[in-house]
């Protein structure tokens, strides 16, 4: 058998080059095909890493842990109903990456000049360092102490709105745990930039101890989160946190994708929409890859003719044509998994893409697009190709099979 | 040039199903383009529709600066005196409005608030807000002390109708101002940020409250369509009193990422377009090069009796112009059918209610099937598969006739 | 001992709305390492009674025996493997595989009936000097002269040698002087290995060098000649 094998192997690979020009042109389009497939994949999936990771960034914590009913009603009474001090220690017990308890409320903070809304997140500086969206290096003044450092830090946003800076005071006005108005002056300490400048707008941050003792809610805080090592999966995490709040009536715990429906819902359609593309491109190619095979058949009938006759199983003759299509097939690919490469390797450290940058922050994007090149995308693109391209070629192949050789020698050219 | 045509006609039958599948492949891409051109435009036109209707306006005259940053002292003055004068304008529609930051107080809950000083006579003419009031009723009298708030909003602050709020603010001077107020009415409009967070006063009583005098913050304007825009920001640039610094802004202006995610959207849409267009045209090119290939015998055998070379050039690009209309029309016919289909009966997905919501926009998506967007795609096509058969038709030029008819 | 029986073999075809009666009750046998010629003119059921007995083609009637065994009751998959082992053919033209060299060619059927490479190195390159073709192995079928590619097509089908050799027109596309060489060769050919010839054909040329010749016309044999001298 494998002289069979290796005799239709054989002549699938010098009749791919017979026609020279018909298969440059193909082999041209299926590399654009490929190319286009893979490139526009690890532009669209950079995109969506970029949404998550700034999305995540405002939203820290890949798992959080709330009071049951805080998420439909974000006020200070309703509090985690267990001591900050307990949950640290639950947390500091687990096996995360980060994580970190705070205090994240809505308040209002007006400057000598201006009033605006903002969240309050009283934080602990020293837990949040590692995760947090404020970019540390750029920071005007300095970030927090610690939780019981008596400044604040706003975005530079915020700053510009209120007409203030570091070192002069605006006044935060909130809710507290008895549902007062708690006020209290602040000295600005820093002012700080982020990828997206709508968190400069909305996002005040104080000390931790602070802001419980503003809001009069003693050891509590009103959200815990923990950090994943991959947030594509966060699960591991989930089921950990679970355990360590298990029987706990009050609480709550929900990952990001519960949080963020938007962003959950775009790295899943993200999924979808790479098949998608790569199945259409295929499509596309396939019609001149089935017209390809029908012609190279059509022209070849007197000698597929000719080798029935002599012996050749039909089967065998399935296969020549199947394996010049699939050589084809391989080939273009190679042409454009290296075209795609090529032409993401320039990119990879991000494009500028600031010049729709209000456009993208709708969708929740910074100004930059890192290309992601992922293997599981090219294998898709690949894998989709040669499937679908081997069932494209049986029809055209299985009929070369099923001619009459007496048919098929007489055949006038 | 008839018979020209109906040459070519039979050429392209010699081969019928290489012609099918490549005619196939135009039709194939013909349909898609359609489809995703008249959804995009659909899509495009509800953000804007959905962007401007409910809040900002076709154009706004406010102060210079406020647009980046609505600082309260950055004011209109005499707005409502303003807003009359454009609504004389025929077609214009204007309300006057001032806004300003608060801290709105219930008898549980405090929250920081938008609170927008409408015209309660004028403001349904510019916003859809005040139609999407689910309880009680909009505001009507210009100076009572009422408000209507988002229903996120109402469940936060644990309120209803009739009760009261209390607003704690500054003053355009920065002193301090406080008002009390009955909610009147309760709006949802789907969108979270604008539930959650936005509240609407009469105008008079807003600027009792704030200490505006006649000022408010910007005058807002609708036109009878987007192409009016134009036209109606210089209209109205006239009727602005001499000596005041005031600027008249459009839609783009005001919300510029409405506009820039269009054409985020739409440069890597047309990326995708593109290469589907660079696909069939690589189909066209092969078809060609081979149906010429094929004929280099019967096309010596024409140019040795005297035939240009010219004229079998043209006759080559003609039948690929041919599938090109052939492709035109089925995939404008099929194309044309799907969407208005779906233009009908909306198109949803899994995931797209989410997907939809973060632009303002309903969980199912209508096509607009549209002259541009039903044969826009496909001409394109039809234009990219003749100039892909200009290689084999150029070809032609090279070739001696002796040699051509000894050719198998 | 009997190559090839035909039993009233009978074979329809429609053409048009005409029936054509390609093969009407013919019945013949023939000796293992005969010679013989089917002649007959165009339409007259040559080509039919050729690839019935090559396993091409299944008659509407009748039984076709080779070497013994009963082939038309055969499926398509004994039916390859019986002229993959059993048969050679030679075409009127354009029979060889035009990707492949002569030597390729030669060793195509080889290949698919498994032997192994230095073997049929050795038996293609002994078959070519043996038609002729010396040195010529690498060509391609385009490289070579319309006498030489039926050379290497008569090379093929005989070097894993087969009982039986069907050819069908071989002279037909050749001059008279290719003919006549080709013709030297199968003669050649049947006096050194033994093998049987069947050939169909209208050229006077192969006629005279049957050694029987068997006249058909309308699906008929209507005359059989023995000429032992020949």
């Amino acid at each position: 058998m494998s002289g069979v094998v290796r005799i239709s192997a054989q002549l699938a690979w010098r009749n791919l080059w017979r026609n020279h020009r018909r298969t440059v042109i193909m082999l041209g389009a299926i590399s654009i095909g490929a190319w286009a497939m893979i490139f526009l994949t690890a532009l669209s999936q950079g995109m969506v890493t970029e949404m998550i990771r700034d999305g995540l960034s405002v939203l820290p914590g890949h798992v959080q842990v709330h009071q049951a009913d805080f998420r439909d009603d974000p006020n200070i009474t309703n509090y985690i109903p267990i001591p900050d001090s307990e949950i640290e220690a639950r947390l500091a017990s687990g096996d995360f990456t980060e994580w970190a308890t705070r205090i994240n409320v809505p308040a209002v903070i007006t400057s000598e000049r201006e009033t605006r809304s903002v969240t309050l997140l009283g934080i602990d500086p020293e837990r949040e360092k590692g995760f947090t969206f404020v970019e540390l290096d750029t920071i005007d003044g300095r970030f927090l102490d610690d939780v019981a450092d008596t400044g604040i830090v706003i975005g530079r946003r915020l700053a510009e709105r209120l007409e203030t800076e570091v070192g002069k005071r605006v006044v935060i006005m909130s809710q507290d745990v008895g549902n007062e108005v708690a006020d209290r002056g602040f000295r600005i300490v820093g002012v700080y930039r982020a990828s997206l400048t709508s968190y400069e707008d909305n996002y005040a941050l104080i000390g931790k101890r602070t802001a419980q003792e503003l809001l009069g809610v003693g050891d509590h805080v009103t959200e815990a989160v923990v950090m994943g090592d991959d947030y594509r999966d966060v699960s591991a995490e989930r089921a950990e946190v679970e355990s360590l709040f298990a029987g706990e009536d009050d609480v709550v715990i929900n990952d990001w994708k519960e949080l963020d429906r938007y962003l959950a819902t775009t790295l899943s359609a993200m999924d979808g929409f790479v098949l998608i593309w790569v199945v259409i491109i295929f499509l596309a190619l396939s019609f001149g890859l089935v017209n390809t095979l029908i012609m190279a058949v059509f022209e070849r009938v007197r000698e597929i003719g000719v080798m029935l006759a002599l012996g050749m199983k039909p089967a065998a003759i399935l296969w020549q044509i199947v394996i010049e299509s699939m050589l084809l097939l391989a080939l273009g690919l190679v042409i454009g998994n290296v075209l795609a490469w090529v032409s993401v390797l320039p990119i990879r450290d991000g494009i500028d893409i600031s010049i729709v940058s209000d456009g993208l922050e709708m969708w929740g994007m910074s100004n930059r697009l890192v290309p992601d090149l992922r293997l599981r995308d090219v294998a898709l693109a690949n894998g989709v190709v040669i499937v679908l391209g081997f069932l494209a070629s049986i029809l055209p192949a299985w009929r070369a099979s099923h001619y009459d050789p007496v048919e098929a020698i007489t055949k006038v050219e | 040039m008839f018979l020209v045509l109906r040459l070519a006609w039979r050429n392209l039958w010699r081969q019928p199903k290489r012609t099918l599948l490549t005619t196939g492949a135009m039709v194939f891409s013909n349909v898609l383009l359609i489809f995703m051109i008249s959804l995009q435009f659909g899509m495009y036109g509800l953000m804007i529709e959905n962007g401007l209707k409910v809040f900002t306006g076709d154009l706004q005259v406010q102060a210079p600066g406020y647009k980046d940053d609505a600082k309260m002292r950055l004011t209109v003055p005499n707005v409502a005196g303003i807003a009359a004068d454009v609504r004389a304008v025929d077609g214009l529609d204007a309300a006057a409005r001032a806004s300003a930051f608060a801290l709105a107080s219930s008898e549980d809950r405090t929250y920081g608030v938008a609170i927008t000083g409408v015209e309660p006579d004028h403001e349904p003419e510019v916003s859809s807000l005040p139609g999407l009031v689910k309880e009680g009723r909009y505001l009507d009298a210009p100076d009572a002390p009422e408000i209507v708030i988002g229903r996120l909003l109402a469940r936060n602050l644990k309120v209803g109708l009739g009760d009261e709020l209390t607003l704690l603010g500054s003053g355009v001077d920065g002193s301090f101002a406080a008002a009390v107020v009955t909610v009147v009415g309760i709006f949802e409009t789907g969108v979270p940020d604008i539930d959650r967070g936005m509240t609407a006063m009469p105008l008079e009583y807003f600027q009792d409250m704030f200490y505006l005098g006649d000022a408010g913050h910007m005058v807002v304007v609708t036109t009878p369509t987007l192409a009016d825009v134009p036209a109606a920001m210089t209209a109205v640039a006239t009727l602005l009193p001499a000596g005041e610094d005031l600027v008249v802004l459009d839609w783009d202006t005001l919300e510029p990422g409405l506009k820039q995610s269009i054409q985020a959207d739409l440069s890597s849409a047309i990326f995708m377009y593109f290469i589907l267009v660079v696909l069939v045209a690589f189909s066209v090119l092969n078809t060609q090069t081979m149906s010429v290939l094929e004929r280099t015998r019967e096309f010596g055998i024409v140019m040795s009796l005297g035939l240009k070379p010219g004229r079998l050039a043209r006759l080559v690009l003609l039948e690929s112009a041919l599938m090109g209309i052939i492709g035109v029309v089925a995939g404008a016919l099929v194309g044309g059918l799907v969407t208005g289909y779906f233009s009908v009966y909306g198109l949803t997905y899994p995931g797209l209610e989410e997907m939809a919501a973060q632009f303002n926009l309903p969980g199912v998506m209508r096509p607009r099937v549209t002259l541009v967007s039903l044969f826009s795609g496909p001409l394109v096509v039809m234009l990219f598969s003749v100039i892909a058969s200009l290689y084999p038709a150029m070809r032609l030029y090279r070739l001696a006739p002796v040699d051509a008819m000894r050719a198998t | 001992m009997t190559a090839v029986r035909c039993v009233d073999l009978c074979k329809t075809y429609r053409q048009g709305d005409q029936d054509i009666k390609a093969l009407d009750h013919v019945s013949i046998d023939i000796e293992s390492g005969d010679f013989v010629c089917l002649s007959a003119p165009s339409g007259g059921g040559k080509t039919t009674l050729l690839n019935a007995i090559g396993g091409l083609d299944r008659p509407d009637s009748g039984e076709v025996w080779i070497a013994g065994e009963r082939i038309d009751t055969l499926d398509k998959g004994e039916l390859a493997d019986l002229r993959l082992r059993r048969i050679g053919f030679v075409f009127q033209a354009y029979n060889l595989i035009p990707v492949l060299t002569a030597r390729e060619n030669i060793e195509f059927v080889m290949q698919m009936q498994g032997v192994p490479p230095a073997e049929r190195r050795q038996k293609s390159e002994a078959i070519l000097e043996e038609v002729g073709l010396g040195g010529m192995g690498g060509r391609r079928p385009a490289e070579m002269s319309g006498g030489q590619q039926q050379r290497v097509a008569v090379a093929r089908a005989i070097v894993s040698q087969p009982e039986l050799v069907l050819a069908d027109e071989p002279t037909a596309n050749l001059d008279s002087v290719n003919s006549r060489e080709l013709i030297e060769l199968f003669k050649t050919l049947n006096q050194r290995h033994g093998t049987t010839f069947v050939i169909a054909t209208h050229d006077e040329l192969v006629m005279k060098h049957a050694r029987r010749l068997i006249r058909m016309l309308d699906g008929r044999i209507v005359d059989e000649i023995n000429q032992d001298d020949a």
